[in-house]
């Protein structure tokens, strides 16, 4: 009897599947286990953690390193992926013409129109003037309030207020009239005085009407045609605000610019073609789809996309050892994001999402330094190390061991660094492919699209679910059921959005609600993986069609993911596909696949 | 044992000289120290409200009655105005109460969470110690605590009013940034110290909490 380990190192995790052999048939699989995988894939770095891994498995099945007749490495897949993001537009309002910060305590409610005026101005104001008063700091809302009482007392027509400090509320519940009280405008010097202005604050819960209208902005300033045509922008940045201000200045203008990204130049084998970053994923993904397969992906030089190209050919020829000019990246994905920027010439420190396009690529190269992992493992363990075979094969034969799966088959391989997918015809041939953009791109997407700035908190809502703490002894789950709990929870989660992860609860230091977060995370995952299964599926399918592909089982880490299995089981179904997370030996779950076709393998070998 | 009773007696020399050295400007602090005139009408026991739309302010014993200013020498008309205002800037109403069980300001806030229809309370010392709290939570817990009195200004009671009626309306806010000053514990521990003995005295064992009306006049 032989004991026999496979091992399979991926990106994120190392795996290992223990069982026994005689004569060419697997009598007992022993057990598994999984850990983190030291260092980058593909290199010595790797051996302490298939060290630690295998002495969980051996230590599970009450045996020792001494028992081992055999470990089974996988040729892993030299591929390496890595991401950027480009912001291709930006908002720059000119000449202070526009304020649209959506303070959260705007105060009064309604719209009014005037010339602007400071606040020392108001006392020499003659009555029947129509005008907008400007606070600046260091004026207390009980004396701001008095000075504006008195002002309508003298009959001047106040028709609303820009106040410095966060005050809207008290000042507007101490006028003896209602009119828009808008606050919190951190650049209040800047404001141009004497020009008539537009202020508006609309009812709770409610958006602004008049502001975010361009026929509403010109009836307000009795504009032309011709000028309203040039507000259009200003009334679009103010769409979805509560409160707003537009001033009226001789050349004032909201500019929603695009940033010249570069362009990227893509080598296939139907040709070349040069695509321009900042015409959107869309026409990026069109143009591989034109071309592909991929041969090579260069950036414009001196631009941001070129920099991301080059650093992933650097680190991959670091690995390798292999020469950088040898270095070709086999695949690019695309995917449209937007990211929180601020607004240049903003009063308040106004915030616009402006788009952006977040880009995986990925490099092959010809092989890894497999060999050197093998011997060095060989000389620390003393145990025979062999290098088994290619990945995608060995998936494949851990796939087939999920009950109710038969050839033909795809597998579907959703990582961290990239998607794979193989697929086994009737007569045992197989074909694989590897494309760029997996778990980590969709951590990064999250990150981004919420502004959080925090890699790991991304991460872990990526993974886990989703809870507001409505009270300390309940929460409030994302799918809307009510969680009791009989002690009362930490008081730093109270009122606050948290991860659910493994048992405990991580608050989410923003103020996104669940229902932005939950959204952010789930299209992130549709736009990458579902994008991805699609993609790669027909790349394999061996008619070019997907809708020839019968049965993917899903395998690898994302698989494990609470949703995503569902996403892509889900997309698939249009193409009557029968998808689903495989279930390896009938009990690992979508885990384990490479390293039960390791084992696997050995019969192989002995027939 | 001796030679520690001597760096002692050094030590409160040192911290009395401290204390004296600002004494000349003591008295722009006290003029400053009169801030807006408040008078605090006492309307007998405070009862549980019922108004989910509140915020209790907890007061200690000796605030605005027996001391009139912080630690730091800001009045407390302004310091109970401004988080008041900061309740009212979130659209919320502000309840004051006066706790006369303890001086702590643990206890002293938890007992305005049971009287506070939203069951958020926000308790003060006369120094300034401040801590918002929730009704559901221990005494010894709480939702945000400013434990450095000395460091607190106009600007972050108000900021605590603010978040204090966020807590109640079930949102999420921000934490309150505070300053961290490791001198600021050597420098004021005495005169902590001797506040809260003031305020302690003041203390009645068993009473209930007092209704109190606040007129900014």
């Amino acid at each position: 009897m032989a004991i026999i380990a496979g091992v399979d190192i991926g990106n994120s995790t190392t795996e290992v599947c223990l069982a026994a052999m005689e004569s060419a048939k697997v009598t007992k699989f022993y057990t598994s286990s999984i850990v983190k995988t030291t260092g980058i894939k593909g290199t010595l770095a790797n051996i302490p953690g298939i060290v630690i891994a295998l002495e969980e498995a051996l230590k599970k099945a009450g045996m020792t390193m001494a028992d081992l007749s055999e470990i089974r490495l996988n040729e892993a897949t030299p591929v390496i992926g890595d991401l950027a993001m480009e912001t291709i537009t930006e908002t720059i309002i000119t000449e202070s013409t526009m304020i649209g910060h959506n303070p959260s305590t705007p105060g009064g409610v309604g719209l009014g129109v005037g010339q602007t005026v400071s606040f020392t101005q108001l006392e020499s104001l003659t009555s029947g003037e129509k005008v907008i008063c400007v606070i600046p700091e260091n004026i207390d809302f009980e004396d701001a309030a008095r000075v504006l009482n008195q002002a309508l007392a003298r009959g001047i027509d106040l028709q609303g207020v820009i106040v410095r400090q966060d005050d809207a509320v008290l000042i507007a519940n101490r006028l003896q009239k209602i009119i828009p009280v808008v606050d919190e405008v951190t650049m209040i010097e800047k404001v141009p005085i004497g020009m008539l202005a537009a202020v508006e604050v609309a009812e709770p819960g409610q958006t602004i009407r008049t502001l975010s209208n361009p026929y509403g902005i010109a009836t307000v300033f009795e504009l032309s045609a011709g000028d309203t045509k040039m507000v259009v922008p200003i009334a679009r940045a103010l769409i979805g605000n509560r409160s707003a201000v537009v001033v009226r200045t001789p050349q004032g203008d909201v500019k929603a610019r695009t940033i010249p990204a570069g362009f990227i130049t893509i080598f296939g084998s139907k040709g070349k073609a040069d695509i321009d970053v900042e015409s959107g994923a869309n026409k990026i993904m069109e143009t591989v789809e034109r071309v592909q397969p991929v041969l090579d992906v260069q950036g414009e030089a001196g631009t941001h996309v070129s920099g991301m190209l080059e650093r992933v050919r650097q680190v991959m020829s670091e690995l390798t050892e292999q020469h950088l000019g040898d270095m070709k990246i086999q695949d690019i994905l695309a995917v449209d994001t937007f990211v929180p920027q601020k607004v240049q010439g903003g009063l308040a420190g106004e915030f616009a999402l402006e788009n952006a396009v977040a880009l995986a690529a990925m490099v092959k190269t010809s092989r890894l330094p497999m060999e050197q992992i093998a011997n060095q493992l060989r000389s620390n363990l003393g145990v025979k190390v062999v290098i088994a075979g290619v990945e995608a094969n060995m998936a494949i034969r851990g796939a087939l061991t999920t009950p109710g799966t038969d050839k033909p088959l795809a597998i579907l391989d959703m990582g961290g660094g990239s998607t794979d997918a193989a697929i086994i015809t009737r007569d045992e041939r197989v074909l694989s492919i590897h494309l760029a953009g997996a778990g980590d791109m969709v951590t990064m997407l999250i990150n981004s699209e919420l502004g959080l700035n925090d890699f790991d908190l991304a991460e872990d809502i990526k993974k886990y679910p989703l809870a507001k703490v409505e009270s300390l002894y309940h929460i409030r789950l994302e799918d809307g059921t009510v969680r009791f709990y009989e002690q009362h929870l930490p008081p730093q989660v109270f009122s606050r959005v948290v991860i659910l992860k493994d048992g405990e609860m991580v608050p989410i230091p923003s103020s996104h609600p669940l229902d932005k977060i939950r959204h952010v995370r789930r299209e992130a995952k549709k736009r990458v993986f579902v994008t991805n299964a699609i993609r790669s599926l027909s790349r394999v399918a061996p008619t070019g069609n997907i809708r020839h592909i019968e049965f993917v089982v899903l395998v690898g880490g994302s698989a494990m993911d609470f949703e995503v299995g569902d996403m892509v089981t889900d997309a698939l179904a249009e193409y009557s596909i029968v998808c689903g997370r495989g279930n390896i030996r009938g009990s690992e779950g979508s885990r384990n696949a490479v390293a039960t076709g390791l084992v696997l393998s050995y019969l192989d070998r002995e027939a | 044992m001796q030679i520690n009773e001597q760096v002692i007696r050094e030590i409160i020399l040192q911290v009395l000289q401290g204390m004296e050295q600002p004494k000349p400007t003591t008295n722009t602090a006290t003029a400053a120290a009169t801030g807006r005139p408040m008078t605090l009408v006492e309307k007998g026991e405070a009862r549980p409200g019922t108004r989910a739309d509140e915020v209790v302010i907890a007061l200690a014993p000796a605030f605005g009655k027996y001391q009139n200013k912080t630690i730091v020498n800001i009045p407390h008309s302004d310091v109970l105005r401004e988080m008041i205002a900061g309740i009212e800037e979130e659209g919320l109403t502000a309840r004051v109460i006066r706790v006369l069980r303890t001086s702590d300001v643990a206890f002293d806030a938890h007992d305005g969470t049971k009287l506070s229809g939203s069951g958020i309370a926000i308790g003060i010392q006369s120094r300034g110690t401040t801590v918002i709290h929730q009704k559901d939570l221990p005494p010894l817990s709480n939702l945000e605590l400013f434990s450095q009195s000395p460091l607190l200004d106009l600007q972050a009671y108000r900021a605590i009013g603010r978040n204090a009626a966020k807590y109640a309306k079930g949102e999420s806010p921000v934490p309150v940034p505070t300053k961290n000053d490791q001198m600021a514990r050597p420098k004021f521990q005495a005169k902590a110290a001797v506040l809260h003995i003031k305020e302690t005295e003041h203390v009645i064992q068993g009473a209930k909490p007092v209704e109190i009306e606040v007129k900014f006049n």
